[in-house]
């Protein structure tokens, strides 16, 4: 029998060698810089941006690929987000963060069901706004960007 | 027409391109840190710690020496 079993929050500290903080402020960050570009992509699916060297058909096979990635990224954070550090002194980004997994899920959701399309570009948006708020409350006080 | 490279050019130029701001931010991001992260300070320490223990040895390895001496 193991003496000490491996907890979830052990196994997160062992695999970010004790930076738990600062890899989970690295993935946030990649997840809001690519959540800007997955915009920027939406707007050309959508007709609103047009690049010449871009077709919308394009835009949106790597709209998707890019959204895969941010939910797993998301995933991540939010696992070594809830068994690190739990919910205490969670305020806006504990709240701002539940929120996010669960536009998430109805975004993913509508996708999988082919159906209520037009509500696609309102999710999108709100998802990036709300992974905004995620980082600034997190990752921005850390560096230093927010208040 | 306006000349726009084939489907696939497209996507594997979009996904660098997303290949590209992960690259950025991650280097941004680490800029920021510096060289303060607990696995650099615990690599300093554990180096400061085998000095230490060297320091010690050689210290030990010479008062043997003169014990014997004295002895001898």
């Amino acid at each position: 029998m193991r003496q000490n079993p491996l907890t979830l929050e052990q196994l997160i500290e062992d695999l970010t060698r004790g930076n738990v903080t600062e890899v989970k402020v690295v993935l946030a960050s990649v997840v809001l810089a690519l959540a800007a570009y997955q915009l920027l992509l939406a707007g050309v699916v959508y007709g609103r941006v047009r690049l010449p060297f871009l077709s919308p058909e394009a835009a949106a096979w790597t709209h998707r690929a890019t959204g895969r990635v941010i939910v797993v990224l998301v995933a991540v954070v939010a696992t070594m987000c809830l068994a690190f550090y739990g919910f205490e002194e969670g305020g806006i980004h504990a709240v701002a963060g539940l929120v996010v997994l669960g536009v998430l899920a109805v975004k993913v959701l509508v996708v999988r069901l082919g159906r209520l399309g037009r509500l696609l570009p309102v999710l999108g948006v709100s998802l990036a706004a709300l992974l905004t708020i995620v980082w600034l409350t997190s990752a921005g006080d850390f560096l230093g960007v927010s208040g | 027409m306006t000349g726009r490279p084939s489907q696939a050019v497209q996507i594997v130029g979009s996904m660098l391109v997303a290949l590209a701001i992960v690259a950025v931010a991650i280097a941004v991001v680490t800029a920021h840190f510096g060289p303060a992260s607990s696995a650099e300070l615990e690599a300093r320490e554990e180096r400061i710690e085998l000095r230490e223990e060297a320091r010690e040895g050689r210290r030990e390895a010479r008062e043997e020496r003169l014990e014997e001496r004295r002895e001898g």
